[in-house]
Protein backbone atom coordinates (compact mmCIF):
# COMPACT_ATOMS: atom_id res chain seq x y z
CA UNK A 1 0.00 0.00 0.00
CA UNK A 2 3.00 2.37 0.97
CA UNK A 3 5.73 1.73 -0.28
CA UNK A 4 9.29 4.04 0.07
CA UNK A 5 12.35 3.33 -1.93
CA UNK A 6 15.98 4.73 -1.44
CA UNK A 7 14.67 7.87 -0.26
CA UNK A 8 16.94 10.85 0.57
CA UNK A 9 15.91 14.06 1.87
CA UNK A 10 16.87 16.71 4.51
CA UNK A 11 17.03 20.57 5.46
CA UNK A 12 18.70 22.51 3.25
CA UNK A 13 21.96 21.36 3.00
CA UNK A 14 22.01 18.69 5.92
CA UNK A 15 20.85 15.31 4.52
CA UNK A 16 19.00 13.50 7.32
CA UNK A 17 17.88 10.32 5.01
CA UNK A 18 20.13 8.36 3.23
CA UNK A 19 18.58 5.43 1.38
CA UNK A 20 15.74 4.64 3.25
CA UNK A 21 13.48 2.09 2.27
CA UNK A 22 10.15 0.54 3.79
CA UNK A 23 7.36 -0.52 3.07
CA UNK A 24 3.76 -0.73 4.88
CA UNK A 25 1.56 -4.00 3.32
CA UNK A 26 -2.60 -3.09 3.40
CA UNK A 27 -3.96 -3.93 6.66
CA UNK A 28 -0.81 -3.94 8.82
CA UNK A 29 0.55 -1.55 11.49
CA UNK A 30 4.48 -0.90 10.71
CA UNK A 31 6.41 0.49 13.53
CA UNK A 32 9.67 3.09 13.11
CA UNK A 33 11.33 2.98 16.07
CA UNK A 34 14.90 4.68 16.48
CA UNK A 35 16.66 6.94 18.07
CA UNK A 36 15.92 11.16 18.28
CA UNK A 37 17.75 12.53 15.02
CA UNK A 38 17.92 9.34 13.28
CA UNK A 39 15.02 10.87 10.78
CA UNK A 40 11.93 9.06 11.99
CA UNK A 41 9.71 12.17 11.56
CA UNK A 42 11.83 13.41 8.72
CA UNK A 43 11.02 10.13 6.85
CA UNK A 44 7.19 10.61 7.86
CA UNK A 45 7.11 14.28 6.80
CA UNK A 46 9.02 13.72 3.41
CA UNK A 47 6.04 10.92 2.74
CA UNK A 48 3.13 13.50 3.02
CA UNK A 49 4.44 15.90 0.80
CA UNK A 50 5.90 18.50 3.27
CA UNK A 51 9.75 18.00 2.51
CA UNK A 52 10.89 16.77 -1.50
CA UNK A 53 12.89 14.27 -1.71
CA UNK A 54 16.41 14.82 -3.30
CA UNK A 55 16.45 11.16 -4.26
CA UNK A 56 14.25 7.86 -4.15
CA UNK A 57 10.68 7.26 -4.76
CA UNK A 58 7.00 6.90 -2.57
CA UNK A 59 4.41 4.86 -3.58
CA UNK A 60 0.86 5.17 -2.62
CA UNK A 61 -1.21 2.45 -3.82
CA UNK A 62 1.26 2.22 -6.80
CA UNK A 63 0.66 5.75 -7.81
CA UNK A 64 4.19 7.68 -7.21
CA UNK A 65 3.51 10.88 -4.91
CA UNK A 66 7.21 12.18 -4.48
CA UNK A 67 7.52 15.66 -4.77
CA UNK A 68 3.42 16.51 -4.91
CA UNK A 69 1.82 19.09 -2.81
CA UNK A 70 0.84 17.87 0.53
CA UNK A 71 -2.70 18.40 0.15
CA UNK A 72 -2.54 16.43 -3.22
CA UNK A 73 -1.32 13.29 -1.60
CA UNK A 74 -4.06 14.08 1.33
CA UNK A 75 -6.12 13.42 -1.83
CA UNK A 76 -5.07 10.63 -2.85
CA UNK A 77 -5.48 8.58 0.62
CA UNK A 78 -3.27 9.50 3.00
CA UNK A 79 -3.77 10.98 6.26
CA UNK A 80 -0.88 12.36 8.77
CA UNK A 81 -1.48 12.80 12.24
CA UNK A 82 1.50 14.97 12.63
CA UNK A 83 4.23 15.13 15.93
CA UNK A 84 2.84 17.48 18.49
CA UNK A 85 -0.82 16.59 17.02
CA UNK A 86 -1.25 20.66 15.07
CA UNK A 87 -4.79 20.58 16.17
CA UNK A 88 -6.47 23.61 15.00
CA UNK A 89 -6.46 25.46 18.09
CA UNK A 90 -9.21 27.96 17.64
CA UNK A 91 -11.24 25.88 16.15
CA UNK A 92 -14.06 23.53 18.09
CA UNK A 93 -13.56 20.25 18.31
CA UNK A 94 -16.28 18.66 16.17
CA UNK A 95 -15.02 21.44 13.16
CA UNK A 96 -11.57 19.69 13.48
CA UNK A 97 -13.07 16.55 12.46
CA UNK A 98 -15.05 17.75 10.08
CA UNK A 99 -11.74 19.27 8.73
CA UNK A 100 -10.20 15.87 8.34
CA UNK A 101 -12.90 14.79 5.82
CA UNK A 102 -12.32 18.29 3.97
CA UNK A 103 -11.57 16.45 0.54
CA UNK A 104 -14.63 13.91 0.82
CA UNK A 105 -16.92 16.76 1.98
CA UNK A 106 -18.80 19.13 -0.04
CA UNK A 107 -17.27 22.40 0.67
CA UNK A 108 -19.88 24.84 1.01
CA UNK A 109 -23.73 23.34 2.35
CA UNK A 110 -24.45 19.92 3.67
CA UNK A 111 -21.41 18.82 4.95
CA UNK A 112 -22.87 18.11 8.27
CA UNK A 113 -25.59 15.52 7.46
CA UNK A 114 -22.95 13.73 5.23
CA UNK A 115 -20.40 13.32 7.91
CA UNK A 116 -22.44 12.58 10.33
CA UNK A 117 -21.88 8.56 10.31
CA UNK A 118 -18.50 9.67 10.20
CA UNK A 119 -19.00 11.61 13.10
CA UNK A 120 -20.44 9.04 14.79
CA UNK A 121 -17.98 6.55 14.62
CA UNK A 122 -15.25 8.92 15.97
CA UNK A 123 -17.34 9.75 18.51
CA UNK A 124 -17.94 5.95 19.45
CA UNK A 125 -14.21 5.59 19.29
CA UNK A 126 -13.43 8.62 21.32
CA UNK A 127 -16.83 9.41 23.74
CA UNK A 128 -14.85 12.24 25.74
CA UNK A 129 -14.43 13.98 22.17
CA UNK A 130 -18.14 14.04 21.76
CA UNK A 131 -18.20 15.29 25.30
CA UNK A 132 -16.11 17.85 24.68
CA UNK A 133 -17.28 18.57 20.80
CA UNK A 134 -18.23 22.36 20.90
CA UNK A 135 -15.15 23.04 23.01
CA UNK A 136 -12.31 24.73 21.42
CA UNK A 137 -10.04 22.32 20.67
CA UNK A 138 -6.85 24.82 21.66
CA UNK A 139 -8.09 24.28 25.23
CA UNK A 140 -7.89 20.31 25.30
CA UNK A 141 -5.48 18.37 27.39
CA UNK A 142 -2.71 17.09 25.70
CA UNK A 143 -4.61 13.09 25.52
CA UNK A 144 -7.57 14.86 24.45
CA UNK A 145 -5.64 17.02 21.32
CA UNK A 146 -4.03 13.19 20.89
CA UNK A 147 -7.30 11.59 20.69
CA UNK A 148 -8.42 14.75 18.48
CA UNK A 149 -5.52 14.64 15.49
CA UNK A 150 -6.18 10.79 15.17
CA UNK A 151 -9.86 11.09 15.27
CA UNK A 152 -9.36 13.91 12.48
CA UNK A 153 -6.90 11.72 10.03
CA UNK A 154 -9.43 9.13 10.34
CA UNK A 155 -12.20 11.41 9.15
CA UNK A 156 -10.60 11.39 5.73
CA UNK A 157 -11.55 6.89 5.42
CA UNK A 158 -7.47 7.47 4.12
CA UNK A 159 -5.86 4.57 2.69
CA UNK A 160 -3.07 4.34 4.92
CA UNK A 161 -2.06 6.84 8.39
CA UNK A 162 0.82 8.17 9.16
CA UNK A 163 0.97 8.43 13.52
CA UNK A 164 3.77 10.37 14.93
CA UNK A 165 4.71 10.39 18.24
CA UNK A 166 1.74 9.67 19.67
CA UNK A 167 2.93 9.27 23.48
CA UNK A 168 5.03 12.54 23.10
CA UNK A 169 4.27 14.70 26.47
CA UNK A 170 1.78 12.26 27.80
CA UNK A 171 1.36 10.86 30.95
CA UNK A 172 1.69 7.26 31.18
CA UNK A 173 -1.86 6.32 31.79
CA UNK A 174 -2.98 8.16 29.10
CA UNK A 175 -0.63 6.26 26.23
CA UNK A 176 -2.09 3.41 27.56
CA UNK A 177 -5.47 4.68 26.26
CA UNK A 178 -3.83 5.96 22.93
CA UNK A 179 -2.19 2.33 22.15
CA UNK A 180 -5.74 0.64 23.28
CA UNK A 181 -6.94 2.57 20.18
CA UNK A 182 -3.95 1.85 18.25
CA UNK A 183 -5.06 -2.27 19.22
CA UNK A 184 -8.98 -1.48 18.21
CA UNK A 185 -7.92 0.61 15.01
CA UNK A 186 -5.61 -2.72 13.92
CA UNK A 187 -8.53 -4.81 15.38
CA UNK A 188 -10.52 -2.73 12.72
CA UNK A 189 -8.16 -3.28 9.45
CA UNK A 190 -6.40 0.30 9.19
CA UNK A 191 -2.88 0.39 7.47
CA UNK A 192 -0.83 1.97 9.79
CA UNK A 193 2.66 3.91 10.24
CA UNK A 194 3.56 4.30 13.41
CA UNK A 195 6.54 6.19 14.48
CA UNK A 196 7.28 5.86 18.13
CA UNK A 197 9.56 6.49 21.21
CA UNK A 198 8.59 3.98 23.37
CA UNK A 199 10.05 0.96 21.22
CA UNK A 200 8.84 -1.36 23.30
CA UNK A 201 4.86 -0.39 23.27
CA UNK A 202 5.26 -0.08 19.63
CA UNK A 203 6.33 -3.51 19.00
CA UNK A 204 3.90 -4.62 21.21
CA UNK A 205 1.69 -3.34 18.90
CA UNK A 206 3.14 -3.40 15.42
CA UNK A 207 3.04 -6.60 12.73
CA UNK A 208 6.45 -5.22 11.22
CA UNK A 209 9.21 -2.97 12.45
CA UNK A 210 11.98 -1.00 11.15
CA UNK A 211 14.82 0.20 13.69
CA UNK A 212 16.25 3.58 11.65
CA UNK A 213 19.43 4.52 12.81
CA UNK A 214 21.09 8.04 11.00
CA UNK A 215 19.03 8.10 8.19
CA UNK A 216 19.10 4.62 7.36
CA UNK A 217 17.04 1.41 7.79
CA UNK A 218 19.76 -0.74 10.22
CA UNK A 219 17.12 -3.61 10.95
CA UNK A 220 13.93 -4.66 10.18
CA UNK A 221 11.67 -7.43 10.96
CA UNK A 222 8.47 -8.75 12.77
CA UNK A 223 8.74 -7.63 16.72
CA UNK A 224 9.13 -11.22 17.85
CA UNK A 225 12.91 -11.41 16.64
CA UNK A 226 13.43 -7.93 17.48
CA UNK A 227 12.17 -8.71 20.10
CA UNK A 228 15.20 -11.57 20.86
CA UNK A 229 17.97 -9.14 18.84
CA UNK A 230 20.65 -8.34 21.16
CA UNK A 231 21.24 -4.86 19.42
CA UNK A 232 17.95 -3.91 19.52
CA UNK A 233 17.56 -5.07 23.23
CA UNK A 234 20.88 -2.99 24.11
CA UNK A 235 19.72 0.65 22.23
CA UNK A 236 16.02 0.69 22.58
CA UNK A 237 14.17 -1.84 25.17
CA UNK A 238 17.04 -2.08 27.91
CA UNK A 239 16.21 -3.76 31.26
CA UNK B 1 -27.15 65.96 23.03
CA UNK B 2 -28.40 68.53 20.36
CA UNK B 3 -30.21 67.93 16.98
CA UNK B 4 -27.24 69.03 15.29
CA UNK B 5 -24.61 66.64 17.09
CA UNK B 6 -26.84 64.00 16.30
CA UNK B 7 -26.88 64.68 12.67
CA UNK B 8 -22.86 65.04 12.37
CA UNK B 9 -22.87 61.93 14.06
CA UNK B 10 -25.26 59.81 11.81
CA UNK B 11 -23.32 61.65 9.05
CA UNK B 12 -20.01 60.27 10.07
CA UNK B 13 -21.36 57.03 10.77
CA UNK B 14 -22.21 56.45 7.88
CA UNK B 15 -18.78 57.36 6.74
CA UNK B 16 -17.59 55.19 8.93
CA UNK B 17 -18.86 51.89 7.94
CA UNK B 18 -17.01 52.75 4.73
CA UNK B 19 -13.48 52.59 6.71
CA UNK B 20 -14.61 49.57 8.20
CA UNK B 21 -15.39 47.74 4.64
CA UNK B 22 -12.04 48.47 3.85
CA UNK B 23 -10.81 47.27 7.35
CA UNK B 24 -12.62 44.24 6.88
CA UNK B 25 -10.75 43.85 3.58
CA UNK B 26 -7.60 43.89 5.46
CA UNK B 27 -9.08 41.28 8.20
CA UNK B 28 -10.09 38.80 4.81
CA UNK B 29 -6.33 38.24 4.22
CA UNK B 30 -4.76 38.41 7.39
CA UNK B 31 -7.03 35.34 8.44
CA UNK B 32 -5.47 33.40 6.41
CA UNK B 33 -1.96 34.08 5.45
CA UNK B 34 -0.83 37.01 8.20
CA UNK B 35 -0.78 39.32 5.75
CA UNK B 36 -2.33 42.17 4.26
CA UNK B 37 -2.62 44.49 1.40
CA UNK B 38 -1.41 47.96 2.22
CA UNK B 39 -2.60 48.74 -1.89
CA UNK B 40 -6.16 48.33 -0.51
CA UNK B 41 -7.21 52.03 -0.83
CA UNK B 42 -5.82 52.23 -4.40
CA UNK B 43 -7.62 48.93 -5.06
CA UNK B 44 -10.54 50.76 -3.93
CA UNK B 45 -9.54 53.82 -6.19
CA UNK B 46 -9.10 51.55 -9.26
CA UNK B 47 -12.07 49.25 -9.39
CA UNK B 48 -14.56 53.10 -8.26
CA UNK B 49 -12.56 54.34 -11.94
CA UNK B 50 -13.28 51.23 -13.87
CA UNK B 51 -16.95 51.00 -12.60
CA UNK B 52 -17.18 54.79 -13.24
CA UNK B 53 -15.74 54.02 -17.58
CA UNK B 54 -18.34 51.19 -17.39
CA UNK B 55 -20.93 53.84 -16.07
CA UNK B 56 -19.73 55.97 -18.58
CA UNK B 57 -19.91 53.34 -21.75
CA UNK B 58 -23.73 53.33 -20.67
CA UNK B 59 -23.70 50.12 -18.61
CA UNK B 60 -27.07 50.79 -16.30
CA UNK B 61 -26.13 51.27 -12.63
CA UNK B 62 -27.02 47.35 -11.74
CA UNK B 63 -25.28 45.74 -14.72
CA UNK B 64 -22.14 48.34 -13.43
CA UNK B 65 -22.17 46.69 -10.02
CA UNK B 66 -21.51 43.43 -10.86
CA UNK B 67 -18.34 44.66 -13.25
CA UNK B 68 -16.72 46.71 -10.74
CA UNK B 69 -16.88 43.73 -8.47
CA UNK B 70 -15.37 41.60 -11.02
CA UNK B 71 -12.58 43.98 -11.52
CA UNK B 72 -12.03 43.77 -7.50
CA UNK B 73 -11.93 39.95 -7.45
CA UNK B 74 -9.48 40.01 -10.65
CA UNK B 75 -6.82 43.06 -9.05
CA UNK B 76 -7.69 41.04 -5.73
CA UNK B 77 -6.09 37.90 -7.13
CA UNK B 78 -3.32 39.62 -9.22
CA UNK B 79 -2.04 41.03 -5.83
CA UNK B 80 -1.47 37.91 -4.64
CA UNK B 81 0.17 36.53 -7.04
CA UNK B 82 2.17 39.36 -8.05
CA UNK B 83 3.20 40.67 -4.77
CA UNK B 84 1.95 38.17 -2.15
CA UNK B 85 2.84 34.59 -2.65
CA UNK B 86 6.34 34.59 -3.30
CA UNK B 87 7.08 36.41 -0.38
CA UNK B 88 4.96 33.94 2.09
CA UNK B 89 6.54 30.88 0.10
CA UNK B 90 9.80 32.26 1.10
CA UNK B 91 8.04 33.22 4.55
CA UNK B 92 9.47 37.14 4.58
CA UNK B 93 8.00 40.36 4.43
CA UNK B 94 8.74 41.07 0.88
CA UNK B 95 4.93 41.33 0.86
CA UNK B 96 4.97 44.77 2.65
CA UNK B 97 7.14 46.35 0.03
CA UNK B 98 5.70 44.69 -2.69
CA UNK B 99 1.92 45.48 -1.92
CA UNK B 100 2.73 49.28 -1.05
CA UNK B 101 4.77 49.32 -4.35
CA UNK B 102 1.61 47.43 -6.54
CA UNK B 103 -0.43 50.49 -4.62
CA UNK B 104 1.94 53.22 -5.97
CA UNK B 105 2.06 52.21 -9.64
CA UNK B 106 -2.14 51.76 -9.23
CA UNK B 107 -1.96 55.36 -8.40
CA UNK B 108 0.49 55.89 -11.43
CA UNK B 109 -2.13 53.83 -13.44
CA UNK B 110 -5.01 55.93 -12.68
CA UNK B 111 -3.19 59.48 -13.13
CA UNK B 112 -2.29 58.55 -16.47
CA UNK B 113 -5.46 56.98 -17.31
CA UNK B 114 -8.19 59.01 -15.95
CA UNK B 115 -6.39 62.02 -15.47
CA UNK B 116 -5.33 64.13 -12.23
CA UNK B 117 -9.06 65.17 -11.08
CA UNK B 118 -11.52 64.34 -8.93
CA UNK B 119 -14.71 63.55 -10.68
CA UNK B 120 -18.25 62.84 -10.00
CA UNK B 121 -19.94 59.23 -9.48
CA UNK B 122 -23.54 59.02 -11.23
CA UNK B 123 -26.39 57.19 -9.46
CA UNK B 124 -30.03 56.66 -9.70
CA UNK B 125 -30.18 56.22 -6.17
CA UNK B 126 -31.42 59.50 -4.93
CA UNK B 127 -30.02 62.02 -2.96
CA UNK B 128 -33.23 64.25 -1.59
CA UNK B 129 -32.94 63.94 2.26
CA UNK B 130 -35.17 62.23 4.05
CA UNK B 131 -36.39 62.90 7.58
CA UNK B 132 -36.06 59.93 10.73
CA UNK B 133 -36.53 61.48 14.01
CA UNK B 134 -35.78 64.93 12.48
CA UNK B 135 -32.52 63.34 11.40
CA UNK B 136 -32.16 63.83 7.46
CA UNK B 137 -30.33 61.42 5.75
CA UNK B 138 -30.21 60.23 1.95
CA UNK B 139 -31.33 57.17 0.28
CA UNK B 140 -28.24 57.66 -0.73
CA UNK B 141 -26.06 57.02 2.62
CA UNK B 142 -29.05 54.30 3.49
CA UNK B 143 -27.65 52.24 0.52
CA UNK B 144 -24.44 52.58 1.88
CA UNK B 145 -25.35 51.26 5.06
CA UNK B 146 -27.25 48.35 4.13
CA UNK B 147 -24.39 47.55 1.10
CA UNK B 148 -21.80 47.56 3.79
CA UNK B 149 -24.01 45.09 6.50
CA UNK B 150 -24.76 42.79 3.60
CA UNK B 151 -21.67 42.04 2.35
CA UNK B 152 -19.76 41.50 5.72
CA UNK B 153 -23.19 39.25 7.07
CA UNK B 154 -22.90 37.57 4.01
CA UNK B 155 -18.71 36.90 3.96
CA UNK B 156 -19.01 35.99 7.82
CA UNK B 157 -22.10 33.28 7.13
CA UNK B 158 -19.49 31.95 4.63
CA UNK B 159 -16.55 31.98 7.04
CA UNK B 160 -18.29 30.53 9.89
CA UNK B 161 -21.17 28.20 8.13
CA UNK B 162 -19.68 26.55 5.16
CA UNK B 163 -16.66 23.78 5.17
CA UNK B 164 -14.55 26.09 3.09
CA UNK B 165 -15.12 29.05 5.77
CA UNK B 166 -13.63 26.74 8.48
CA UNK B 167 -10.23 25.91 5.84
CA UNK B 168 -9.83 29.64 6.04
CA UNK B 169 -9.70 29.43 9.82
CA UNK B 170 -7.74 26.31 9.28
CA UNK B 171 -4.74 27.61 7.62
CA UNK B 172 -5.13 30.79 9.53
CA UNK B 173 -4.09 28.29 12.67
CA UNK B 174 -1.86 25.99 10.89
CA UNK B 175 -0.70 26.19 7.45
CA UNK B 176 1.20 22.89 7.46
CA UNK B 177 -1.46 21.18 9.33
CA UNK B 178 -4.23 22.18 6.69
CA UNK B 179 -2.24 21.11 3.85
CA UNK B 180 -2.00 17.87 5.63
CA UNK B 181 -5.97 17.43 5.78
CA UNK B 182 -5.90 18.47 1.86
CA UNK B 183 -6.88 21.42 2.14
CA UNK B 184 -4.27 23.91 -0.12
CA UNK B 185 -3.11 26.47 1.44
CA UNK B 186 -2.22 28.63 -1.34
CA UNK B 187 -5.33 28.47 -3.08
CA UNK B 188 -7.47 29.58 0.24
CA UNK B 189 -4.90 32.33 0.37
CA UNK B 190 -5.98 33.00 -3.38
CA UNK B 191 -9.37 32.93 -2.25
CA UNK B 192 -9.31 35.26 0.60
CA UNK B 193 -6.90 38.02 -1.51
CA UNK B 194 -9.88 37.47 -3.91
CA UNK B 195 -12.73 38.03 -1.40
CA UNK B 196 -10.79 40.85 -0.24
CA UNK B 197 -10.58 42.60 -3.82
CA UNK B 198 -14.26 41.89 -3.88
CA UNK B 199 -14.49 43.75 -0.79
CA UNK B 200 -12.50 47.09 -1.85
CA UNK B 201 -14.44 47.42 -5.15
CA UNK B 202 -17.18 47.79 -3.27
CA UNK B 203 -16.72 49.87 -1.10
CA UNK B 204 -15.47 52.04 -3.90
CA UNK B 205 -19.13 51.92 -5.89
CA UNK B 206 -20.64 52.88 -2.83
CA UNK B 207 -18.36 56.00 -1.52
CA UNK B 208 -18.48 57.37 -5.02
CA UNK B 209 -20.93 58.80 -5.17
CA UNK B 210 -20.84 60.49 -2.10
CA UNK B 211 -16.97 61.51 -2.12
CA UNK B 212 -16.49 61.83 -6.01
CA UNK B 213 -13.52 59.41 -7.54
CA UNK B 214 -10.15 60.38 -7.88
CA UNK B 215 -6.27 59.21 -7.71
CA UNK B 216 -6.19 60.37 -3.96
CA UNK B 217 -9.02 58.94 -2.71
CA UNK B 218 -7.05 56.24 -2.05
CA UNK B 219 -4.48 57.48 0.79
CA UNK B 220 -7.49 59.27 2.79
CA UNK B 221 -9.32 56.09 2.99
CA UNK B 222 -7.06 53.82 3.75
CA UNK B 223 -4.97 55.57 6.57
CA UNK B 224 -7.99 55.42 8.70
CA UNK B 225 -9.18 52.00 7.78
CA UNK B 226 -5.90 51.48 8.90
CA UNK B 227 -6.60 53.39 12.32
CA UNK B 228 -9.83 50.93 12.47
CA UNK B 229 -8.23 47.72 11.93
CA UNK B 230 -5.56 48.54 14.57
CA UNK B 231 -7.88 49.65 16.86
CA UNK B 232 -10.52 46.58 16.37
CA UNK B 233 -7.87 44.04 16.42
CA UNK B 234 -7.19 42.02 12.78
CA UNK B 235 -9.97 39.27 13.77
CA UNK B 236 -13.16 40.70 14.72
CA UNK B 237 -15.61 41.59 11.55
CA UNK B 238 -17.82 42.81 14.62
CA UNK B 239 -15.34 44.84 16.03
CA UNK B 240 -14.50 46.74 12.75
CA UNK B 241 -18.12 47.83 12.23
CA UNK B 242 -18.15 49.08 15.80
CA UNK B 243 -15.11 51.19 15.62
CA UNK B 244 -15.65 52.26 12.39
CA UNK B 245 -19.19 53.67 13.40
CA UNK B 246 -17.50 55.27 16.42
CA UNK B 247 -14.19 57.04 14.24
CA UNK B 248 -16.85 58.35 11.87
CA UNK B 249 -18.82 60.03 14.11
CA UNK B 250 -15.75 61.43 16.04
CA UNK B 251 -14.36 62.19 12.95
CA UNK B 252 -17.51 64.45 11.57
CA UNK B 253 -17.65 65.95 15.10
CA UNK B 254 -14.24 67.12 14.97
CA UNK B 255 -14.03 68.88 12.11
CA UNK B 256 -17.38 70.36 12.65
CA UNK B 257 -16.17 71.49 15.99
CA UNK B 258 -12.58 72.07 16.38
CA UNK B 259 -12.40 72.54 12.52
CA UNK B 260 -12.09 70.66 8.98
CA UNK B 261 -8.29 71.01 8.80
CA UNK B 262 -8.76 68.60 12.30
CA UNK B 263 -10.99 66.15 9.84
CA UNK B 264 -7.91 63.79 10.08
CA UNK B 265 -6.26 63.70 13.74
CA UNK B 266 -8.83 61.74 15.61
CA UNK B 267 -8.17 58.92 13.46
CA UNK B 268 -4.36 59.21 13.88
CA UNK B 269 -4.52 59.77 17.59
CA UNK B 270 -6.72 57.01 17.97
CA UNK B 271 -4.27 54.62 16.42
CA UNK B 272 -1.68 55.57 18.30
CA UNK B 273 -3.38 54.89 21.55
CA UNK B 274 -4.27 51.47 20.52
CA UNK B 275 -0.99 50.94 19.56
CA UNK B 276 0.82 52.28 22.54
CA UNK B 277 -2.38 51.02 25.22
CA UNK B 278 -3.78 47.56 23.34
CA UNK B 279 -1.53 46.42 20.14
CA UNK B 280 -3.94 43.08 19.59
CA UNK B 281 -6.84 45.66 19.20
CA UNK B 282 -10.35 46.16 21.58
CA UNK B 283 -11.52 42.49 20.13
CA UNK B 284 -8.60 40.75 19.78
CA UNK B 285 -8.59 37.89 20.77
CA UNK B 286 -5.37 36.82 23.22
CA UNK B 287 -4.22 33.68 21.86
CA UNK B 288 -5.05 30.96 23.87
CA UNK B 289 -2.29 28.15 23.67
CA UNK B 290 -2.30 25.06 26.00
CA UNK B 291 0.27 22.30 24.98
Amino acid sequence: MLVVNDLYAGYGMSEVLMGTSLAVKRGTVVALIGPNGAGKTTTMRTISGGINPTRGEILLDGKPVQGLEPSQIARLGLAHAPEGRKVFGPLSVEDNLLLGAFTRLPHFFGFQAKAAGDLDKIYELFPRLKERRRQTSGTLSGGEQQMLAIGRALMARPKVVLLDEPSMGLAPVIVDEVFDIIRRLKGSGITLLLVEQSAKRALEVADYAYVMERGRIAVEGVPQELQKNERVIAAYLGN
Amino acid sequence: MNQAVIQLMVSGALMGLVYALVAYGFQLTYATSKSINFGQGELVMLSAFFSLTLTNLGLPYYLMIPGGLLFGVVAGLFVERAGVRLALEQKSEGWILMTIILGLFGVSAAENIWGRDDRPFPTPIPTEPMQFFDISITPLEISVAIGVVMIMVIIELFKRKTLLGKAFEAVSADRDAAELMGISATRTIMLSYGLSGLVAALAGILVSPITTVGPTMASALVLKAFSVAVVAGLESGFGVVIVGLFLGSLESLTSFYVGSGWREAPGLVLLILALAVRPTGIFGKAVIRKV
